[in-house]
């Protein structure tokens, strides 16, 4: 447009040339020349203007060209230099989140391979800080704790020097891990195979396979985007499916793996996938397995130690120490439970002798014996009262200081030692009676009383268990009563037996005869006294006439008896004591005699 | 030291013979209830070579249909080769064969194709015409095999083996 209005002036300037001043100079000049001049005095200003602005946007232009070079620099310097100024972080805040959104809604699996290694640390660790209270608590709840296996293994954790808790974990969480595969998400190819020393083997790349096979199956089944595999459970066989954008992890686990293992899993497999991004542009994915550190990460025995089930963590030594310890409580126990078993042995033997004894007690019925060993025993039956009381058996018995009680209830027995028991109680049977009773029949033997046998024969067939009663018993004969009377019948003939006297104290002729006969009376006497247990008194009595004066006589008498006493005395029978004088036994006769007389019992 | 490991997709219709070429090739690690129940069996086997390492094989034993389904399709990712397997005496199985070649294609498009004709100790009774044969061979590596009498199985996987691993 310029361009034409220029053409336009010069048009107009060429056909009327009187109007322009200085003509010869102007004409003298080249046209062009005069159009610049023209256009200088007429635009100068502007043109500078026009250029001024050119060189601008030119430079603008090339600003905008070099803006993606140049953008990280300025960005970070801005960043740097204005770090406290809030118009950065507001100038920012706008297109970086829009990016975010753009790259997550448009890119979301770059998004998440690139978060992957690092969202796991932070949400656990937000998770660990958001737990470790409610562990801690769980840990004092389980210090408190006093059940016998509590108190185990405190004594445990006390012994191996380490902390209740992680005694707790130990015996808890028993498990190993037998394999573990790294595998290739999509095609569930194997890129790494650990298997624990001593695990069995196994086809890693079918096992995989098959893996990767029911996770994409499990996942189909309950619906897209739902999930996937995370583990599967047969009895004490776990296995464990971690997954990631590159590759999942899966362990082959026996026993009861503690959460933490899972959570190692994780991280682990977080580890990988960082490794993963590492590689070389042009590696492909299963060249991970050959890298150092992935070998370290899969290592199930490093799981097993950083989970803490691992036995050769550093505790092992002072459980190895403390060893002696175990082997003593070992042997002591042992002793023990052999002292209880020897103890307990005897015990039952002594029980069961006391079982026999007592089951041989006649008139005793053994029903049952309450046994607390070392402690208590009672002793149940039935008791004939005749029997004899089983309790001295009971007390007399080797059961320590056990208390000891017989609960019996009365009966009447049958047995025969008990019924003869009952005889002698119930007939009082005196001595030289004998009793026996065998088979219901009772037996009586000996000599007794009349009165007795009298007795015994009305009362025997009333005893309980005497069917028959055979009795043989003699009446008995007491020898002091048979010589009772016979010293009655000496005294008698001995009374009938006198001395005469011629005068005075002069005997008749003959009269040692009279004498001798009178002694050995008095002797025959005094034996049958001794027999019959009595005292015989002797004394000698004169008789006189009544011729003569009543003193004269009575003089007589006594010389009479006093002769008859000396006349025994000389021979050999003393104690022989004189009648009163003044009685005159036989007026009729002139003699003396001896009065014998029985005394009390000696 | 072998090279590999690379997954080998078997596909075709019922029952003509994918499990026992499988069978035929490798001494089986799971059951063949796996087929029905989870609809795939996996094995492995290390081909060997003359004078190079060998190759490990991770086979799919995909259960047999004519369409893949979405779980049919989930199988087969990241797979390396496609053994098409069809039965000479049933010619729509080679149809089948083929459709599932052209829908795993949109999958794996670089994956190596072999094609397995089986039943060929029954081949007399065979519906596939020879020249049908002729025609395919110009696209697609075609083997006749038995998995009864075991011809022509090791030639099949050893193309996959070379086709992979060359």
């Amino acid at each position: 447009m310029a361009g034409e209005g220029e053409k336009a002036i010069a048009a107009a300037t060429g056909a009327d040339g009187s109007a322009v001043p200085a003509a010869a100079d102007v004409a003298a000049a080249s046209p062009r020349d005069d159009y610049e001049r023209l256009r200088e005095l007429l635009f100068g200003d502007e043109r500078r203007e026009l250029a001024a602005a050119r060189e601008r946007i030119a430079e603008l232009e090339r600003a905008q060209r070099d803006l993606p070079r140049r953008l990280p620099d300025a960005a970070v310097a801005a960043l740097h230099e204005n770090r406290d100024n809030p118009r950065v972080a507001d100038a920012l805040a706008a297109p970086v989140a829009q990016a975010l959104g753009a790259a997550v809604h448009d890119n979301r699996q770059s998004i998440i391979d690139a978060l992957f290694p690092i969202i796991g640390p932070m949400i656990r660790r937000a998770i660990a800080e958001a737990l470790r209270g409610l562990v801690d608590n769980l840990n004092g709840a389980i210090e408190s704790s006093f059940t016998p296996r509590g108190l185990k293994w405190r004594v445990e954790a006390w012994r191996a020097g380490v902390p209740y808790a992680q005694v707790v974990l130990r015996h808890r969480l028993a498990y190993g891990i037998d394999h573990v595969f790294l595998v290739e998400r999509d095609s569930g190819l194997v890129l790494r195979h650990v298997a624990a020393p001593g695990a069995a083997p196994l086809d890693a790349d079918a096992i995989a396979g098959m893996l990767t096979a029911l996770g994409d199956f499990v996942g189909d089944s309950v619906g897209g985007d739902r999930g996937a595999l995370d583990s599967a459970q047969v009895g004490d066989s776990l296995v464990w499916v971690e997954h990631g954008p590159q590759a999942n992890l899966a362990c082959f686990v026996h026993g009861v793996p503690p959460p933490q293992l899972r959570g190692l899993l994780e991280q682990r497999l977080e580890d990988v996938h960082a490794r993963i991004l590492a590689l070389p542009a042009d590696a492909p994915l299963q060249t991970i397995g050959d890298d150092e550190r992935v070998r370290e990460l899969l290592d199930p025995v490093q799981m097993l130690r950083e989970a803490g089930a691992d036995g050769s963590t550093a505790a092992a030594p002072a459980q190895r120490k403390s060893f002696k310890p175990v082997l003593a409580v070992a042997l002591l126990a042992l002793i023990a439970l052999g002292w209880f078993v020897v103890e307990r042995w005897r015990w039952n033997a002594r029980v069961a002798a006391l079982r026999d004894t007592l089951a041989a007690q006649p008139g005793f019925v053994l029903g049952d014996i309450e046994s607390r060993p070392w402690r208590s025993l009672v002793v149940h039956g039935l008791l004939d009262p005749d029997a004899p009381s089983p309790q001295a058996l009971i007390e007399q018995a080797d059961l320590g200081k056990a208390n000891r009680r017989l609960g019996a209830t009365g009966f009447v027995s049958a047995d025969d030692r008990v019924v003869l028991r009952r005889a002698q109680r119930l007939l009082q049977a005196p001595a030289g009676v004998t009793l026996d009773a065998r088979g219901g029949v009772l037996h009586i033997g000996g000599e007794a009383p009349q009165a007795w046998i009298d007795a015994a024969a009305l009362r025997a067939p009333l005893i309980a268990g005497v069917a028959r009663v055979e009795s043989t018993v003699q009446v008995q004969i007491d020898p002091k009563r048979v010589a009772r009377a016979a010293l009655e019948h000496a005294i008698a003939e001995l009374a009938a037996r006198n001395v005469d006297f011629v005068r005075e104290d002069e005997p008749v002729a003959g009269s040692d005869a009279a004498v001798e006969a009178i002694a050995a009376d008095v002797r025959r006497a005094q034996a049958f006294a001794r027999e019959a247990g009595v005292a015989l008194q002797l004394r000698a009595a004169g008789s006189s006439d009544e011729s003569g004066g009543g003193d004269i006589n009575a003089r007589v008498r006594a010389l009479r008896a006093r002769w008859l006493a000396l006349a025994l005395a000389a021979r050999g029978i003393a104690d022989v004591g004189e009648d009163d004088a003044n009685a005159n036994p036989d007026p009729t006769q002139r003699s003396a005699r001896i009065h014998a007389s029985i005394g009390g019992a000696r | 030291m072998s090279a590999g490991p690379f997954k080998v997709c078997m596909l075709g219709d019922f029952g003509v013979g994918k499990t026992s070429l499988v069978s035929r090739f490798v001494r089986s690690t799971f059951s063949d209830k796996y087929l029905t129940t989870v609809g795939v069996k996996v094995d492995s086997k290390e081909v060997a070579r003359a004078g190079r390492d060998p190759v490990k094989l991770v086979l799919w034993d995909i259960a047999g249909r004519n369409a893949l389904d979405s779980v049919g399709a989930n199988y087969l990712r990241g797979a390396s080769a496609l053994l098409l397997v069809a039965d000479g005496t049933r010619e729509a199985s080679l149809a089948s064969a083929l459709d599932l070649l052209m829908q795993a294609r949109g999958l794996l498009p670089n994956a190596l194709a072999v094609l397995a004709m089986n039943k060929f100790d029954l081949l007399d009774r065979w519906e596939v015409a020879p020249p049908t044969l002729t025609q395919l061979r110009r696209t697609l590596a075609v083997f006749e095999t038995s998995a009864a009498t075991g011809a022509g199985v090791e030639d099949a996987f050893a193309a996959i083996v070379a086709g992979l691993a060359p």
